[in-house]
């Protein structure tokens, strides 16, 4: 469930701008930084369409609004489904903390049960809402939990990249390792490979637009494969608004039985 | 015939031939033969059954899953034991032929739990408690989780499971070896069992062939025992065994040469070739010894001539017939099955190629047999009037048959009753467990995880839907969940499980755990809430196999404790009864999972080898008309092999012998074997009605003739077979008695019933004659 907060910090990592340093002399800890360390907007407002398609090319869909504030070092935010018809208003709310030994207060409000219920989960290798994403793949992870080192400069889509290969320190870790493709301007990621423990591509994370909103970089659609299990999330955003002004008193469990403004 | 008479000037060019063949099929069995243990590659591919279970499987990644049990006389509850789960469990996901999210143990498994505020899910640990207090807490997460306790943790505390899924086709001696290493290292002083479908298959792939080569040397030894106590010479023994041997070689010789692998069921061809493959040179002995007797200045040409001319015939028209009859295999649908009858019956050729071939080349270069004894019963045709008051065994059975007309119609009436209704009885059984003797580990264990947990099997039952979205109708899910209510009832269901266990739970959870609600809500919103909020929180690859992407098909999973097929029947049966009110809400049910498959499988073999049966008496009857030119002798002629067939069935539903692929193709000696002893007696009877036109002489002439050889071939192959008995492998020592039993009441059928009715035709014998 605190997958809820990680997707909103992948959207900032592999997001927003940066205007630190020269190219030269980088280091891969150093790139990985500037990316962790991006500013990003106080407040922010989109209409998320999950895709998921299994290896038959089933898919579900569901769309999703939602609302983010920061609130200093603490962080709010409120999701609302859209679609499909059946799970509409369902809604949850996520309060993260800076203070990392805090564990998150989450919410989860079901219309047809019309109960607002406390959530909580432990398990930080689950993926996200059955996608392809973890919560660490959805920005979560810091900097220093891996050793980074930079294997190569190449061009994606006609931008210039860093190639960062990305080995944890911590060897209980479900990756060997991930291999990052940042843009050099904006500290955008352009593409990421996670290869599972026994050293195998398991998943290949690819943006495919990214544009700026109100001076930020926004990722408005990615796509994560699992080449593995030939399963694939598409995350798409429209409607996307940073700096629109956001009650404090949106994030509450009232709000979230009241559903979409 | 005029070939092979001509073939023995160049005795010598025969044996050249004979041994370079032996010798091609030697090397190219060791160079291409090719064992296949993979139970699928025995499925026929087009069968829908088959097709349809593949495509579920895929579907919902059921795969065949190794159940490790770790137990703990004390508790589970403490480090020690804690660690070994933790660390078996990753083991287990390190292993290339299983994905990391197919292992379920009490380490992997989610704990999702209602409190006072919401809902909970996590782990049960992560790091194994080291306080008691924390120990405590676990055991009481366990105690409350409906999902787990009973399930992966026992009742009693004392064990718990772990549950690795293997990846298709990956299973082979080398990952039974690693499987069994891995496990061995956790073991003591808790106790360790490994159970599971593909177990109990690796441990049988083993073990067939071990028994066979401790086995089968014995069978030959025995076998050629008696040839040398029946035949009285070592050449003639020598020479019979090396027609079955030889022709052996060169059937799997041209298996390899054409590039088919050897099956399970392959190791019926040389139970067949050394049943069939040994008359043929104790007919021609036989006939070789008579006219040795009659003939005692005889030269060795004239004596293998002679043998050539009267023997040739019965053996072609044997050897023939045999072979077209096996044929009739080729409508069965299982592969392994359609070669085994084209191979036996190129086996059944070689054989009678060779002893027409091999034995009179040899006797040619190496002189006749020199009998140690000349039989005192040996048939003298030059003393012709003696044999009326003769008194030998043969004479007496003779008689003895024809003044107890009634008693032999009677038992044989009996024997047919009793033998159509054990008929009635005859079980298939695809177990695999049931090839286990009830002491031996593999059984042990499976009774121990049985005892404690669902059960060591399952099958899947697949429920298919019309539209998308059909699963989350409430009215539907009620339904699935009352079935799944009266399949629990089953004593040999230990448990079921689908995607209505998760919405009980969650239900549940979600009521603050309050009992009322472990039910389906009436909402569909409300159960399509669930669905998102579990897809959420716990692990999605779970619901994954319970429901495709469309809620459109489902898997209900039932565990079973036993893998014999009437537990399966039982649960099929009870899920047929809902068919009506399943098929209102558009519903289909079918089936799947590997031990689905095995029961289809084996009933397909059964109903290939009795419509198989069926096709050769026909082709027997038309056979022996056309051989005969005569309807009635094709008649007579189909009676031993239909009597050993029915006998074989109605011995096995009242044995309880189950009819599994193997015990199946047993009763395709009745055709081999019923076939040859009726065309060598009445070929014999024939030749002496056309010497003699007293009835009762022929009869004893034929009687003391063909019906002891027909004695003998019955004697040496049933002595070879009862060494089987004494096998340590329960199939091998049903395989030991049903071939003793075949060949008795082929021999049997053959010397009584058959006779008698050949004998009361009066065929061969002009109105008058009679005596």
């Amino acid at each position: 469930m605190r997958k809820l907060k990680k997707i909103t910090l992948a959207i900032f990592l592999l997001t927003c701008a940066a205007v630190l340093g020269s190219a030269q002399s980088i280091t891969g800890l150093k790139v990985m930084e500037n990316v962790y360390n991006r500013p990003t907007g106080p407040e922010i407002t989109s209409e998320m369409t999950m895709t998921l398609t299994n290896s038959r090319g089933s898919t579900r869909e569901r769309t999703i609004r939602q609302y983010l504030k920061k609130f200093g070092e603490d962080e709010k935010k409120i999701m609302f489904f859209t679609s499909p018809a059946d799970v509409k208003n369902t809604s949850f709310m996520d309060w993260s903390y800076g203070d990392s030994s805090k564990d998150d207060d989450m919410w989860i409000y079901l219309p047809a049960l019309k109960k607002v219920k406390r959530i909580s989960s432990e398990n930080k290798s689950d993926y996200f809402m059955g996608s392809d994403f973890t919560y660490d793949d959805l920005g979560d992870r810091k900097p220093e939990q891996d050793s980074h080192k930079i294997i190569d400069e190449e061009a994606i889509n006609g931008k210039d990249c860093y190639v960062i290969e990305s080995i944890p320190k911590d060897k209980n870790s479900m990756y060997s390792k991930t291999v990052t493709w940042v843009v050099k301007d904006s500290w955008v990621g352009a593409k990421k490979e996670f290869y599972d423990e026994d050293g195998d591509l398991l998943k290949t994370l690819t943006i495919h637009s990214v544009d700026k909103v109100n001076g930020y970089w926004v990722i408005l659609d990615m796509e994560m494969e699992n080449v593995q299990k030939n399963h694939t999330t598409r995350l798409q955003f429209k409607d996307v608004q940073i700096g629109k002004s956001i009650s404090d008193n949106f994030f509450t469990e009232r709000q979230m039985k009241r559903g979409v403004r | 015939m005029k070939v092979i008479e001509k073939l023995l000037k160049f005795s010598w060019v025969v044996w050249v031939v004979v041994i370079a063949l032996t010798l091609g099929a030697l090397f190219e069995i060791k160079a291409n033969v090719s064992l296949e243990t993979n139970l699928d590659k025995y499925m026929p591919e087009n069968n829908s059954a088959f097709v349809y279970s593949s495509q579920a499987e895929d579907l919902f990644g059921i795969k065949d899953g190794i159940i490790v049990a770790i137990e703990n006389p004390a508790s589970i509850y403490n480090e020690r034991t804690l660690q070994k789960v933790k660390d078996l469990t990753k083991e287990f996901q390190k292993m290339d032929e299983i994905e990391r999210t197919d292992v379920t143990s009490l380490y992997t498994a989610d704990n999702i739990i209602g409190s006072d505020m919401g809902l909970e899910v996590k782990p049960f640990y992560v790091k194994v408690p080291k306080t008691a207090g924390k120990m405590m807490s676990l055991e009481h997460a366990v105690q409350s989780n409906d999902m787990i306790n009973g399930r992966i943790v026992s009742l009693d505390g004392k064990s718990t499971i772990i549950i690795a899924r293997i990846k298709k086709g990956v299973f082979n001696d080398d990952f039974y070896n690693r499987i069994l290493e891995t496990v061995q290292k956790y073991e003591g002083p808790e106790k360790i069992y490994v159970a599971g479908r593909p177990i109990v298959e690796g441990t049988l792939a083993r073990l067939m062939p071990r028994d066979m080569k401790v086995m089968a040397p014995l069978v030959i030894f025995i076998i050629m025992i008696a040839l040398l106590v029946i035949l009285r010479s070592t050449k003639a023994m020598i020479l019979n065994l090396a027609v079955v041997l030889l022709s052996t070689i060169w059937t799997f010789g041209l298996m390899a040469l054409v590039h088919i692998p050897v099956y399970s069921v392959s190791t019926m061809i040389p139970v067949m070739l050394i049943a069939i493959g040994v008359a043929y040179g104790i007919h021609l002995f036989n006939h070789l010894y008579i006219f040795m007797k009659n003939n005692p200045g005889a030269d060795k040409k004239s004596a293998v001539l002679n043998m050539i001319r009267y023997m040739w015939k019965p053996v072609m028209m044997a050897a023939v017939t045999t072979a077209v009859g096996f044929t009739s295999l080729l409508t069965s649908e299982v592969y392994p099955v359609k070669y085994f009858g084209v191979f036996t019956s190129f086996g059944v050729l070689s054989a009678f190629v060779l002893s027409m071939v091999l034995i009179p080349a040899s006797l040619m270069i190496t002189g006749l047999p020199r009998r140690r004894k000349p039989a005192a019963e040996d048939l003298d045709l030059e003393n012709k009037e003696q044999y009326r008051e003769k008194n030998t065994i043969s004479y007496i059975f003779t008689r003895k048959i024809l003044s107890h007309k009634v008693l032999v119609i009677t038992t044989a009436a009996v024997l047919i009753a009793g033998s159509i209704f054990g008929l009635t009885r005859v079980r298939v059984d695809s177990s695999f467990l049931a090839n286990f003797k009830e002491d031996s580990t593999i059984r042990v264990t499976d009774k121990f995880i049985n005892e404690h947990f669902a059960g060591t099997s399952s099958f899947n039952v697949i429920l298919e839907a019309k539209e998308d979205e059909a699963f989350k109708n409430p009215e539907t899910l009620k339904l699935v969940s009352t079935i799944q209510e009266k399949l629990s009832v089953l004593p040999v269901v230990g448990d079921t499980f689908s995607l209505t266990d998760f919405i009980r739970r969650m239900n549940m959870v979600m009521n603050e755990n309050k009992e009322e609600f472990n039910s389906i809500p009436e909402s569909r919103d409300m159960i399509a809430q669930y669905l998102l909020l579990y897809e959420m929180s716990g692990d999605p690859e779970t619901l994954n196999g319970v429901i495709d992407y469309d809620y459109r098909t489902m898997n209900l999973t039932v565990q079973l404790k036993s893998d014999d097929s009437k537990s399966m029947r039982e649960v099929v049966s009870i899920i047929d009864g809902y068919r009506d009110r399943l098929d209102e809400y558009g519903i289909n049910v079918r089936y799947a999972g590997s031990g689905y498959k095995a029961l289809v499988f084996s009933e397909l073999i059964l109903k290939g080898q009795i419509s198989s049966l069926g096709l050769s008496l026909l082709i027997v009857i038309l056979l022996l008309t056309i051989m005969f030119k005569d309807v009635r002798l094709g008649l007579i002629g189909s009676i031993p092999v239909l009597f050993t067939a029915l006998i074989n069935f109605g011995a096995m539903g009242l044995l309880n012998i189950p009819l599994g692929p193997t015990t199946a193709l047993i009763s395709s000696i009745a055709v081999g074997i019923g076939i040859d002893y009726a065309i060598h007696f009445i070929e014999n009877y024939r030749e002496y009605s056309l010497i003699d036109n007293n009835k009762l002489h022929v009869s004893q002439l034929a009687m003391s003739h063909s019906g002891r050889a027909i004695l003998f071939n019955a004697v040496v192959v049933i002595s070879g077979f009862l060494v089987f008995l004494f096998s340590i492998f329960p199939p091998n020592r049903q395989l030991g008695a049903l071939v003793s039993l075949n060949m008795f009441t082929s021999f049997a059928g053959t010397l009584t019933i058959m006779f008698m009715l050949l004998y009361m035709t009066n065929i061969y014998f002009k109105k008058g004659d009679k005596k």
